[in-house]
């Protein structure tokens, strides 16, 4: 069987709902893999493929919203579908305030769930492409030295050559051949691309201070 | 009818035998208070008059004739009915107020039946939330397994099987909404008690598997242990369902606090002494403090808020009209042991 290029991990503690959404997720072509707790699904390994959890409230120990919680606490970002034998509203509030996809009412129609599970799996697609661009951008910026991040830092501040090669106490051509190692080594097209590049690596590396 | 013939012989015998007349009078009274335990007036008044007349007819002087000419002749006929109107007066009183007791047993054997029937209704309403989600699932599965199953038969290249196993489930999902549907109604029934022969062990797991999601819910695992050559007993199914059902709820009502070790209910079944099986319920909860020991069999005593107090009454009750006992026991460590005994088929 060729890899599925999308997983959906199921976490319910019914085995014949666990077995009808199998059948129902394969028929759209998705890969399915099925949990019966939360536990299980913790300790389990998952390929690197756009995925996504349908996840039941209620399950014996730690409950549907626990693992939502648990996920975030260690940085496992996956779109949540919740299903629920009896949708009440604070549960659905705070399970969709900690950003899940979607939370349907048990029976649902196939329909919404497979919706829904779409859904997810665009919002993975789109945050691993998103995600795979920061990384890229981060590993660039690693290669720079301490000397090509100083300069880039007070080039995409606004200042002239002249100015940067002041403030650091070197020459205007030395800075010139930093600014073209950076502008390199970062895959840079011009100086606003830079810009634009030093701004989300600002947010990204405050985020990690 | 049998009275007269007895006349008609103690007549017949006494006058082959020529005895006395008083002896006669006397044998015809034996006769007469016989008859009257009957507790008919009318034909133990027949019969006097009978025994009277042919006492003046064969042995009084003079015989053959129906005449009052002797002491006897007046005192026998007054002694005979008064005789026959005193005993059958006391045995017809005697029968009603039999029949009165048994009505009044009856009537409260009804309303024994008709408050366990209250209370199970009631208990069922406490856990109607999980019983809802116990059909809910089914339910779900089958919409589930039917969208599967147009989606597998809709495909460019239709793949049967899939659509068949998809198929074959629906059945059996659909099949066990409708079985926990069934075990409600049966346990739900009104109906009067009938004790037959019963497999314990399937009795118990009817309606323990009706309380898995409400345990769920409470963050308590239910165990069994029952067994395996487990005797058959003797008891209505329904009522001793009834008991469990009791027991388990409370123990699970004990373990809500519980916070520093697994919540565990574990129910059991093994055979007592040489003609009964012991049930046990055995939780880990607060236990029942020791200001309250037996008085929690008492009606209307309760420590939840919303308790009506009648479970364990109802339970005792229950299991004593089964011929056992229930009582319970603080185990070693945490919680109570809930037990009673039930009789071998």
């Amino acid at each position: 069987m060729r890899e599925p290029e999308a997983m959906v991990f199921v976490v319910d503690d019914d085995e014949y709902v666990r077995e009808s959404l199998v059948s129902l997720i394969r028929s759209i072509g998705l890969g399915v893999s099925t949990f019966a707790s939360a536990k299980e699904f913790l300790e389990s390994s998952r390929t690197n493929v756009p995925s996504c959890l349908v996840l039941d409230v209620k399950l014996p120990g730690l409950s549907g919203l626990e693992l939502q919680q648990r996920l975030a606490e260690i940085n496992v970002e996956i779109p949540i579908v919740f299903i629920s034998g009896h949708g009440d509203i604070p549960m659905s509030v705070r399970a969709m305030k900690a950003g899940a996809v979607e939370f349907l009412t048990k029976p649902f129609s196939d329909q919404d769930l497979l919706d829904a599970i779409s859904l997810a799996l665009e919002r993975d697609r789109v945050a691993r492409v998103q995600q795979a661009a920061v990384s890229d951008l981060l590993r660039r910026y690693e290669t720079l030295t301490p000397r090509e991040r100083e300069v880039m830092h007070l080039v995409v501040s606004g200042l002239l050559n002249k100015q940067v090669a002041a403030r650091l106490r070197t020459s205007e051509i030395t800075v010139k051949v930093h600014r073209g190692q950076v502008m390199q080594k970062m895959h840079a097209g011009s100086l606003a691309d830079l810009v634009r590049m030093s701004e989300r690596l600002g947010a990204l590396l405050t985020d990690k201070a | 009818m049998l009275g007269l013939l007895a006349l008609a012989f103690v007549t017949f015998v006494c006058f082959r035998f020529q005895v006395n007349s008083t002896t006669v009078a006397l044998l015809y009274l034996i006769v007469i208070g016989l008859v009257s335990l009957q507790g008919n007036f009318v034909p133990s008044a027949i019969v006097s008059l009978i025994a009277y007349i042919s006492l003046d007819f064969f042995f009084t002087t003079p015989l053959f004739t129906v005449a009052m000419n002797q002491a006897l002749d007046f005192v026998a006929p007054i002694t005979y009915v008064t005789t026959a109107f005193v005993i059958t007066r006391l045995i017809s009183n005697v029968r009603k107020s039999n029949e009165e007791r048994r009505r009044t047993e009856e009537t409260l054997r009804k309303s024994q039946a008709e408050l366990a029937h209250v209370t199970r209704v009631m208990t069922m309403g406490e856990m109607a939330a999980s019983i809802a989600h116990e059909i809910n699932q089914p339910l779900a599965a089958v919409v589930n397994n039917a969208g599967a199953c147009v989606r597998w038969l809709n495909a460019d290249s239709p793949n049967l099987n899939e659509a068949r196993e998809a198929a074959q489930r629906i059945i059996r999902d659909g099949n066990r909404a409708s079985e926990v549907i069934k075990r409600i109604r049966a346990f739900l029934r009104k109906s009067d008690t009938e004790k037959i022969e019963l497999d314990l062990n399937k009795t118990i797991q009817e309606i323990v598997s009706l309380m898995q999601k409400e345990a769920q819910s409470h963050n308590v695992t239910l165990r069994t242990d029952f067994d395996v050559d487990l005797p058959v007993v003797r008891g209505d199914r329904v009522q001793l369902q009834q008991v469990i059902l009791n027991l388990v709820m409370n123990g699970i009502e004990a373990m809500t606090t519980v916070t520093n070790r697994p919540r565990e209910l574990l129910i059991g079944a093994r055979a007592s002494e040489t003609d009964k099986v012991l049930v046990y319920v055995r939780d880990v909860g607060i236990g029942i403090g020791h200001q309250n020991g037996d008085s929690i069999f008492d009606p209307f005593f309760t420590t939840k808020p919303n308790g009506m107090g009648m479970g364990l009454a109802i339970s005792r009750s229950i299991v004593e009209d089964h011929g056992g006992q229930l009582w319970a026991e603080p185990n070693k460590e945490f919680g109570t042991t809930f037990q009673f005994t039930i009789l071998k088929y």
